[in-house]
């Protein structure tokens, strides 16, 4: 606004309206609206469609709401790792349990996770006959499992070098989680077995070749 | 009147309460899915009204929410408790949003150039709609106004942090924001 004649500009309207006028323009702006109806009618109106959407209520949130956590658990589970410590600190036994019990509670989650792709897989088993040609992505993740698996034997005859020097409750511990870790191996290549060109299968069964990597590198790193 | 506080509003807490949600966010920084689904019961009707106002429709909205909440499990660590949890969530999901909003072709240049050539043309069905519900008039708005629309009036986030999380001038963000009020005022008839 230029002078006392010319209407308010846009930015003032709305700055007004919504109440953040610089507090020295305000005497000028307000001398304005009470001369002019023009202008004093449109800052009403914004004002109007700013209360409105003060109280508005939110968006009512639709049923299926509920229903996405599975969705969202089992992605959360798929692409769960545990990060391995660059340091290798020497664990006490309580911090060493409670990661390796971390890591197990993953692993079930992944057999859980598996089951629900394997009933979702065998569904669509019968629609449609799977070729035998194998993607590449197929391939890769087979691969990657392949050296996780390779990786895991490697350190297993090292934790047999350790194992003598290791307290006894904690090879106990340590031969308990591994059984879980491979209980969810076996039950993974059985889904697999079932439906081999399921990449989400082979994806978790690499997965799980990690975990149990990552439980005997810290067993490695602890003892 | 008054901006709102960025996020949704909060159910005021006793401090017990403030104790046992720092305990559930705990336990969910630690890996508990359990207390990570406690805090999904929580704050996913507020993700999904964020959402919902921002891509306008219930099918893109609930896709967001799981995109943000896998997001805020990956993140989670990150969340230091400087501001509560539903702030910090609230941030992360406009993020999402955003990122999505630009990965998306339909969008990606309403919400760089601010194309508002559908403003307040509908059809009368729509425009009979719209009158009734402010969030139906919404969806009407174009996608990079619908944005600064929500994030400022709604939400209550400043011009320079709206021109910071969507890459634009402030200027721009302000005319924008002029438009969407215009166009709103024409569909909701006032």
């Amino acid at each position: 606004m230029t002078n006392a004649q010319s209407h308010l500009t846009e930015e003032e309207r709305h700055a007004h309206a919504e109440g953040s006028l610089p507090a020295e323009q305000l005497p000028v702006i307000e001398t304005h609206l009470l001369g002019c109806a023009e202008c004093a009618d449109d800052v009403a109106r914004i004002r109007t469609l700013m209360t409105r959407i003060h109280d508005a209520p939110a968006p009512a949130a639709p049923p299926p709401l509920d229903e996405l956590w599975p969705m969202i658990r089992t992605r959360i589970e798929a692409s769960k790792v545990v990060p391995l410590s660059p340091n290798a600190i020497r664990l006490d036994g309580r911090r060493r349990a409670r990661r390796i019990g971390s890591s197990i509670m993953m692993t079930a989650a992944v057999v859980i996770a598996a089951v629900v792709l394997g009933v979702r897989a065998r569904s669509h088993r019968a629609a449609s006959d799977a070729p035998n040609t194998e993607p590449t992505s197929l391939i890769a993740v087979a691969d990657s499992a392949h050296a996780f698996e390779e990786q895991a034997q490697t350190l297993l005859n090292q934790l047999e070098l350790q194992r003598s020097m290791l307290r006894p409750e904690a090879v106990v511990a340590i031969d308990h989680d591994l059984r879980v870790v491979d209980s969810a191996i076996a039950e993974l290549k059985e889904a697999i077995a079932h439906d081999p060109n399921n990449p989400a299968l082979r994806r978790l069964l690499a997965s799980s070749y990690r975990q149990k990597v990552d439980v005997l590198k810290r067993v490695g790193n602890a003892g | 009147m008054s901006a709102r506080v960025h996020g949704p509003t909060e159910v005021v807490a006793t401090v017990s309460d403030v104790n046992s949600v720092d305990d559930v966010v705990r336990r969910a920084q630690n890996g508990d899915v359990e207390a990570f689904e406690s805090l999904y019961r929580t704050h996913s009707a507020a993700m999904f009204a964020l959402c919902r106002r921002m891509v306008g429709t219930d099918g893109e909205a609930l896709d967001l929410v799981q995109d943000i909440f896998v997001r805020a499990w990956e993140r989670l660590t990150t969340f230091r408790g400087q501001s509560s949890l539903a702030t910090w969530l609230h941030r992360l999901g406009v993020n999402v949003v955003l990122e999505q909003l630009r990965s998306s072709k339909r969008d990606a240049s309403r919400l760089i150039e601010g194309d508002d050539s559908n403003f307040g043309t509908r059809s009368p069905a729509g425009q009979i709609e719209a009158r009734i519900d402010l969030n139906a008039a919404l969806v009407q708005l174009s996608g990079g106004a619908r944005t600064v629309f929500v994030l400022h009036d709604i939400e209550g986030y400043s011009h320079d942090e709206i021109a910071q999380m969507i890459g634009i001038a402030p200027g721009t963000a302000r005319a924008q924001l002029w438009r969407a009020r215009r166009a709103l005022m024409r569909l909701l008839d006032l």
